[in-house]
This record gives structure tokens, sequence and C-alpha cells, in this order.
């Protein structure tokens, strides 16, 4: 395999920033509620991950190493402001229901750890690999997160009900306790795949 | 002492090139989101006053809550009488924070409806206060044909299954709304002067 392709499979499987490095996991707990929400939060992150990552990538050689965390969240809360003001704009309601938690994205370590551990010492195209990579696969395990929180708390999967109306809802899976049992059943299993 | 400087530069254009993008993005973002923010209440003025018309920006009134608050009073005007009108009520004593109701009157001190604008229930407890399965049992009632209350304090309203609080914490408010809209009856709906 080309190193670009281990750059960006490298997230959904050894390097999956949530199942194996544990990074992300307050939006991942708090907006999983619906698999809606799950991808729509994955793919603003990959957004900031991707543009946040060109630039730092970019601006490698010329940021000293003393401001380079100060000068990589300035970059970050700047795309992550751009984000917020177009989502307002033209998708208001997913807006609405994200609401607080895409301010939030600025200290969602994946993004800083992606920019110091990768995109700070590597060439630009290939820094846009692992962040699309990343991101990507950051928005897979929200949106798998999300749709087996949906389907067993409120039966239904995008909003749309498949259990049928006899299906008594598990309510604890849409409400907090629910998104730290999905998320341990998740990283069980995944563990449990990687071993073989 | 360069090397200092060279902190100071670097950090100080990374910030420079922020700002300028940042102004740019709020620029082109700003009518947008003031357009869906109009829509948004276009669409729950015409929910709590169904087969109304109004328009948001004509025909209000600014007046004061009880408590002294401010609050703005959207009337339908149609051949210079006024249908009905809509004002925000606040619910202080939901489970967990404020809720903000929406809710129409009509001329004759019937609820045309609410809308829930905003709230922090817990979901799938107590936010069903949102569905209309639940408020559409508010349409049509006013303080002379029901007792506003909910069943469980010996009033005329269904709360629902698990939860108790939200909808007493909105039937409350709305009640006080409607004893406000009574009381100021004469000014909302005669009061011509302040159209444009």
């Amino acid at each position: 395999m080309s190193t670009y392709g281990k750059e960006f499979t490298k997230a959904f499987f050894k390097e999956n920033p949530v199942l194996v490095m544990a990074l992300g996991l307050c939006p991942a707990l708090a907006v999983s509620t619906s698999a809606v929400n799950g991808i729509a939060m994955g793919l603003a992150t990959t957004f900031v991950l991707v543009c946040a990552s060109t630039v730092v990538s970019s601006l490698r050689s010329i940021i000293p190493s003393k401001v380079r965390i100060p000068s990589f969240i300035i970059v970050i809360a700047s795309f992550v402001t751009v984000v917020d003001l177009v989502m307002n704009a033209y998708a208001h309601s997913v807006h609405k229901t994200l609401g607080l938690f895409i301010p939030l994205i600025v200290v969602n370590c994946i993004i800083l750890g992606r920019a110091e551990a990768f995109a700070s010492r590597n060439p630009i195209p290939k820094s846009i690999v692992d962040a699309v990579g990343m991101g990507l696969a950051f928005t897979m395990t929200l949106g798998l997160l999300g749709g087996i929180r949906e389907i067993l708390g409120s039966g239904a999967i995008f909003g749309y009900p498949i259990l049928g109306s006899k299906y008594a809802a598990m309510l604890i899976m849409i409400l907090p306790p629910g998104a730290f049992i999905a998320l341990g059943v998740m990283l069980a299993t995944f563990n449990v795949m990687q071993r073989d | 002492m360069t090397s200092t400087w060279r902190l100071v530069v670097v950090l100080g254009s990374i910030c420079f090139a922020a700002s300028l993008a940042l102004s740019s993005v709020y620029d082109l973002t700003k009518e947008p989101i003031a357009y869906q923010k109009k829509l948004e209440m276009i669409r729950s003025l015409e929910a709590v006053l169904p087969g109304m018309t109004v328009d948001p920006d004509s025909g209000y009134l600014d007046m004061q809550r009880e408590d002294g608050a401010p609050v703005r009073v959207f009337r339908s005007i149609s051949d210079g009488e006024v249908k009905g009108a809509a004002f925000e009520v606040v619910a202080p004593d939901g489970f967990s924070g404020n809720i903000y109701i929406m809710m129409g009157v009509q001329a004759n001190g019937e609820l045309g409806g609410i809308v829930i604008l905003s709230h922090a229930e817990t979901p799938g407890l107590g936010s069903p206060i949102e569905k209309e399965e639940w408020k559409g049992q508010l349409k049509g009632r006013s303080l002379e044909n029901s007792d506003l209350r909910v069943k469980k304090d010996g009033g005329d309203i269904d709360q629902m299954t698990g939860a108790t609080i939200s909808p007493r914490a909105v039937v409350g408010a709305v009640k006080k709304g409607l004893e406000w809209f009574d009381k100021n009856k004469d000014q909302i709906l005669t009061d011509e002067e302040k159209t444009s």
C-alpha cells in the first residue's frame, strides 16, 4: 500500500481517534443522540481539521516552536468560527441542535493533536490526507454511535421509525448514561476485533 | 532579542490574518443569518396564530411584562382590526433552566397555539412538550373555558408519562401569559397608532 493510502486508512483502525486514542470524547458523547447529529458534528470537525492541518503544515517552517501552540489555536479557532457562522447561515436547523458544541470544536483534542503531532512535521499533501482520514473516521464513529443510540433509544434511524410502534424505547440510550454505555460497548468490541 | 521579536511578529501576523478572514466571513454571512432568523420567527408566528398572517416587521407593540421585562407583542392585523397577538413568555420553573415559549392568543382570548422556542428539558422525558401531540391540546383553551393546570394539580391539561414538571411549567407560563393578555387586552387590541 502506498504511503498516502496508509496515512488515510490508519485513522479508521489502528489509530482511530475515538476508539483507540480516546480523543474528542466530549463531542462524541454529547452530540451522538442521533445519527444525523453525530454525522453533522463529524463533518464540521472534519472541515476544521482539514483546513487547520493545511494551514499549520504550510506555516510549519515559519512558526517558531515557542509560540506554536497559540498559533495553532488561533488558526483552529478561526476556522471553527467560520464553520459556526456558515452553518448558522445555511444549515440553520442543524446549527440549532448542535448549538454549543460547534464552538467547542476549538478544544477538540483531535484537531490540536493532529496539528501538533502530524501537520507541523509533515508536508502539506500528507497532512491533508491524514486530516481527511482522521476526520472521516471521527465522523464514521460518531455516526455509528449516534445510530446505535437512536435505534435503541427512540426506535428510529435518521428520524424514520424502523422498529414499529410496539417497541418500548430504551430512553436511557438517549440520555447521557446511554452515551457512556454505548461507547463502552463499542470500545470493547473494537478492541476484540483489533486483536485478531 | 531578535528571536523574541520574531515570536511577536509571527504570532501578530497570524492574528492579523485570522481577524481579516473572520471579518470577511462575518460580512458574507450576516445577511443570510438575519434572513434565517426572520424565517424562523415567521414560522413560529404562523404556528401560534394558525390561519392568520403576521408580519414580524410591522404592527408590533413593545410592552412590559408583569415583572418589568420588555416583551414584543406581534399582531395580526387585517381590515384595521387586530385578529390575534403573539408574544414570548418564559417558564422559569422547568426541570432544567428556562423554557422560552412563543404563544399566540386570538382576539377572543383563546389560545391559537404555542411553540417552544428553546428549552433544556431531559431529552425523551420532558422534551415532548415540543411535540404537537402534547401541546396541541392547548389550542382553543382560554381562561374561561378551561382550568389551566395539569391534571395532577386538578386542572384540565394532560401531563405526560414520566414527566410532570415540564408540562406544569409550560402550562403555568401560558396561563400567566393569558392573564397578562387579558389585563392589557385594550391596549393590544386597539392601539393602532404604533402600527407602521
